[in-house]
C-alpha cells in the first residue's frame, strides 16, 4: 500500500515537472528579454529618469565655478586677482575640551572666549564661529589641528593696487559678478565656464581629474607707473585748486591704446560697499559729459581747413564783440585784436574768431565735419557705462542757432573726456583717429589674443593734422597756455575754460578747465587730457596747463621720452624712439 | 606482464563520474578563487590608487590657492607706494627732467634686424610598450603579495 502510494506521488511530480520547468523557463525567457530591453534605445525622458535613478545612488554631480581670469596691467603687474577667505565651523559634539578650544580658537578669530566656549558647548550639530577671515588666519586655526573645525573657502575678488585705477577696473561683488569698468565689460571673458564634476560613492571607481575651469586672463594697455603718477598729480592739483573734481587720460594716438585713466573722486575696489555715494563708482572719463570751453576751436579750424573753408593763412577781423543769431560773442579778454590769422586765433583763443569760421562754414558742413569727429556717439571704448555725449543737429528740438555758433568754441555741446582727447588725438596721428580701448591682451591658456588697434575713420587729412599741430604748438610757444611748456619739448596743446550751464544759463564764478596736449608734437608717443571741475582759479591757462608740464615732466623720464635734440639726432642714424617699447 | 600493468594502469585513470564531477568542481572552484583573487587585488589596487589620486588632486587644489594667495601678497608688496616707500627709505630720491642724459650711441640703429636661430625640436622616442601577459600576472601577484604582507606586519603592530 505503501509502495503504491509513493509511486502515485513520485508519478504526480513526474507529470507536473514539465509544466513547472516550462514555466520557469518561460519566465526566465521574460526576464531576460526585460533585461535585453533596456540595453535598446529609450525614449529619452525615460533614459534621463533611469540614468537619473542609476546615478542617485551612487554618484553626486558638484558645480564648480571657474576662477575668475587676473587683470594685469601692460606690464604684468597684477591689478586684480583671486584669493579665498574662509568660513570658519565648528561641530561641538566632536569638542572633548571645550574650555581649552574655546581659548585657543578665541585667540586665533580675534572673537570673544566667552562667546566661542557656549558656542562649543551648545547642543547643535553644527555652528559657524566667523563668516569669512583670511587665509592667514585660517593658517593658525589650521595649526591647532582641532578635531572638528571647518573651514569652507570662499572665493574673493582681491585688488592688490587698493584703489588704483579702480574706475577702469570695476570691481566683482559678493555674487562673483563684475561691474563697472573692465570687470563689467568683460565678465563672460574673466568669469569663465562653470565646469561639472561627479564624484563618485564607489571606492573603486577612479575620480575624474578635472582642472579648475580658468577665465581669461586680461592684459590692460594701461601702464600702473604711468597711472600712479596721473593719480597722484591729479590729487595734487585738486588740492592745490580746490577743484571739486577732476580726471586725467594718457593715451596713445597712434594705436589708441590708453596708458592712464584717472578720475576724483574715486573709490577702493577692496571696499567698494564703504562708498558714501554711489556716482563715485561711475567712470567720469567716459561716463560724464561737459561743455569742453575753448578746446573745441582746434577742432573748429581743423574741421574748417579740412573743408577748404579757409586756408592756414585765412585772417578776419576780430572785434571784442560781436552779435550772432541773436547772442553775444564774446572774447575771454573782451578786447579787439584786430586782423588776425588763424593761429592767432587759438594762441589768443578768440571766441569772436571761432564763432565767424563756424558762420563760414554753415551748418551742414560744420555738423558733418564734428560728426566725423565722433562728437555726439559714444567711441566704443571697451568699459562698462560709457555716455555719448550731446551734439544738437538742426531738427533736433534742442537745436538753435545760437547753438551752433557757440558749438564752435565748446559751449553748448557736451562730450565726454575721452571723446574729447580722441578728438585731438586724430591730429596728433596725422588725421586717422584711433578707437580707444584698455586691453591689449587676451590670455587663455596658451593661447593669446592680442586686441588689434581699429581706426574710427579719418576726420581730417595729413596735411591739414600737420597745420593744425603747428598751429597748437604756437599756443604752447607764444600763447596764455605757455605754463604748459617743457624745456626740450615741443609740445602742441589747448586749454579751455569752459562755463558751468545750470537751469537758468551759466554759473558767473564757476568754470570747468581742461588742457588737451601731445608731445613730442611732430612725432606723438602720448596726448593727454587734463580736466579739473570748479578750481578756485578760474581759468584753464592758470590752473591745469601747470598739471600738464608737471605730469609730462616725470611722464617723459618713466617712459623713456627724450628730449627733441636727442631725438632727432637719433632718427639722423636711422633709429627711431618709437621702436623702443616700455 | 608489462602490456597487463598498462592495461591496469589505463582502466584506472578512468574515473567514475563521481569523480569527475568533483573533479570538475574543484578546478572550477580553483579557478573561480583565482580569477577572484585577481579581480579583488585589481579592485583595492585601483581603488588605492583612486584614493590617491583624490588626494592629490585635493592637494594640487590646495597648493593652487595657497599660489593664488602668494601672487595677491606679492602683488601687495610691489605697489608702487610701497616701491616708493622703501626707495625713499633707502635714500634714493625722484630723478628730475634735468636729471636725465640722454646719449646718442654712433652706430647704433634699434630698427636693426634680428636673427633668431629656430630650436631644434626634441626628437627623443618614446620609450615603447614592453609588458607582457606574464608579466602583468607577476605585476598582479606582487601586488596580492605586498597587500597581504602590508596586512600582516599591520596585524603585527597591533
Amino acid at each position: 500500500m505503501q509502495l503504491r502510494g509513493e509511486f502515485n506521488q513520485q508519478e504526480v511530480v513526474r507529470r507536473r515537472m514539465p509544466f513547472v520547468i516550462v514555466a520557469m523557463l518561460a519566465l526566465t525567457g521574460l526576464l531576460l528579454l526585460r533585461l535585453a530591453s533596456f540595453q535598446f534605445p529609450l525614449p529619452p525622458e525615460v533614459q534621463s529618469y533611469l540614468e537619473s535613478l542609476r546615478d542617485a545612488g551612487y554618484k553626486q554631480t558638484l558645480e564648480l565655478a571657474a576662477d575668475r581670469g587676473i587683470i594685469y596691467d601692460r606690464n604684468g603687474e597684477p591689478m586684480a586677482v583671486n584669493t579665498l577667505d574662509y568660513m570658519v565651523g565648528i561641530s561641538p559634539n566632536l569638542i572633548s575640551n571645550p574650555r581649552e578650544v574655546a581659548t585657543q580658537l578665541a585667540a586665533a578669530l580675534g572673537a570673544s572666549e566667552l562667546e566661542i566656549f557656549e558656542a562649543i558647548t551648545s547642543d547643535v550639530l553644527w555652528v559657524q564661529l566667523a563668516p569669512r577671515v583670511s587665509a592667514s588666519v585660517r593658517q593658525q586655526i589650521a595649526a591647532l589641528d582641532i578635531t572638528g573645525v571647518t573651514m569652507t573657502p570662499i572665493p574673493r575678488r582681491s585688488y592688490p593696487q587698493g584703489p588704483l585705477a579702480s574706475q577702469v577696473i570695476g570691481f566683482v561683488s559678493g555674487d562673483l559678478k563684475g561691474y563697472y569698468g573692465v570687470e563689467g565689460y568683460y565678465q563672460d571673458q574673466l568669469a569663465g565656464q562653470v565646469r561639472e564634476r561627479e564624484i563618485s560613492n564607489i571606492p573603486f571607481d577612479l575620480p575624474q581629474i578635472t582642472t579648475v575651469g580658468h577665465g581669461r586672463d586680461v592684459v590692460l594697455t594701461i601702464d600702473r607707473d604711468v597711472q600712479f603718477i596721473a593719480e597722484n598729480e591729479l590729487l595734487r592739483s585738486i588740492q592745490e585748486t580746490g577743484a571739486t573734481g577732476g580726471t586725467i587720460i594718457v593715451m596713445n594716438p597712434r594705436d589708441g591704446e590708453i596708458l592712464a585713466m584717472a578720475s576724483y573722486p574715486t573709490f577702493d575696489p577692496n571696499a567698494y560697499y564703504n562708498i558714501e555715494d554711489e556716482r563715485q563708482l561711475i567712470n567720469p572719463a567716459i561716463s560724464e559729459n561737459y561743455e569742453p570751453g575753448s578746446v573745441m576751436k582746434v577742432i573748429t579750424v581743423a574741421a574748417a581747413l579740412d573743408r577748404g573753408v579757409i586756408t592756414p593763412d585765412y585772417t578776419y577781423v576780430d572785434q571784442a564783440r560781436i552779435n550772432v543769431a541773436g547772442i553775444p560773442v564774446e572774447n575771454w579778454d573782451d578786447q579787439s585784436h584786430g586782423v588776425v590769422d588763424v593761429t592767432q586765433l587759438l594762441v589768443q583763443s578768440l571766441n569772436v574768431g571761432a564763432a565767424t569760421i563756424a558762420q563760414e562754414m554753415g551748418t551742414t558742413a560744420f555738423y558733418e565735419e564734428f560728426d566725423d569727429f565722433g562728437f555726439g556717439r559714444a567711441v566704443g571704448i571697451d568699459l562698462q557705462g560709457e555716455e555719448s555725449g550731446l551734439m544738437p543737429v538742426p531738427g533736433d528740438p534742442n537745436w538753435s542757432e545760437a547753438n551752433f555758433i557757440t558749438s564752435s568754441f565748446g559751449q553748448g555741446i557736451s562730450v565726454t573726456p575721452l571723446q574729447m582727447l580722441t578728438a585731438v588725438s586724430a591730429i596728433a596721428n596725422d588725421g586717422l583717429m584711433m578707437q580707444p580701448h584698455v586691453v591689449r591682451q587676451f590670455v587663455d591658456g596658451d593661447q593669446v589674443i592680442n586686441a588689434q588697434p581699429a581706426a574710427l575713420g579719418r576726420p581730417i587729412s595729413a596735411e591739414v593734422a600737420n597745420e593744425v599741430t603747428q598751429m597748437m604748438i604756437a599756443v604752447i610757444e607764444q600763447g596764455v597756455d605757455n605754463a604748459a611748456r617743457l624745456p626740450g619739448y615741443t609740445i602742441a596743446g589747448k586749454t579751455g575754460t569752459a562755463q558751468i550751464p545750470n537751469a537758468i544759463g551759466y554759473e558767473s564764478d564757476a568754470s570747468i578747465t581742461t588742457f588737451v596736449g601731445f608731445l613730442p608734437a611732430d612725432a606723438p608717443q602720448i596726448s593727454i587730457l587734463i580736466k579739473l571741475d570748479r578750481p578756485r582759479g578760474y581759468w584753464a591757462s592758470q590752473v591745469v596747463a601747470p598739471v600738464f608740464r608737471r605730469l609730462v615732466e616725470r611722464l617723459v623720464i618713466l617712459m623713456e621720452i627724450p628730449t627733441d635734440d636727442v631725438r632727432l639726432a637719433l632718427n639722423a642714424q636711422g633709429g627711431s624712439v618709437l621702436n623702443i617699447q616700455r | 606482464m608489462s602490456q597487463t600493468w598498462i592495461r591496469h594502469g589505463l582502466s584506472r585513470r578512468v574515473l567514475n563520474p563521481r569523480r569527475q564531477a568533483a573533479s570538475l568542481a574543484i578546478l572550477g572552484m580553483f579557478v573561480a578563487i583565482f580569477i577572484g583573487a585577481l579581480y579583488l587585488s585589481q579592485s583595492s589596487a585601483t581603488s588605492t590608487l583612486g584614493r590617491q589620486l583624490g588626494e592629490l588632486i585635493d592637494e594640487r587644489d590646495q597648493l593652487q590657492q595657497f599660489n593664488e594667495q602668494l601672487r595677491a601678497e606679492i602683488a601687495g608688496y610691489r605697489t608702487v607706494e610701497r616701491l616708493l616707500r622703501r626707495a625713499q627709505e633707502l635714500g634714493f630720491v625722484s630723478a628730475g627732467s634735468g636729471d636725465i642724459e640722454y646719449i646718442v650711441v654712433d652706430g647704433y640703429d634699434p630698427n636693426r634686424t634680428i636673427s633668431v636661430v629656430p630650436l631644434e625640436a626634441d626628437e627623443t622616442p618614446l620609450p615603447e610598450y614592453e609588458e607582457s601577459f606574464m608579466g602583468w600576472i607577476q605585476q598582479q601577484w606582487d601586488s596580492l603579495a605586498g597587500q597581504i604582507e602590508q596586512f600582516n606586519s599591520r596585524e603585527v603592530s597591533r
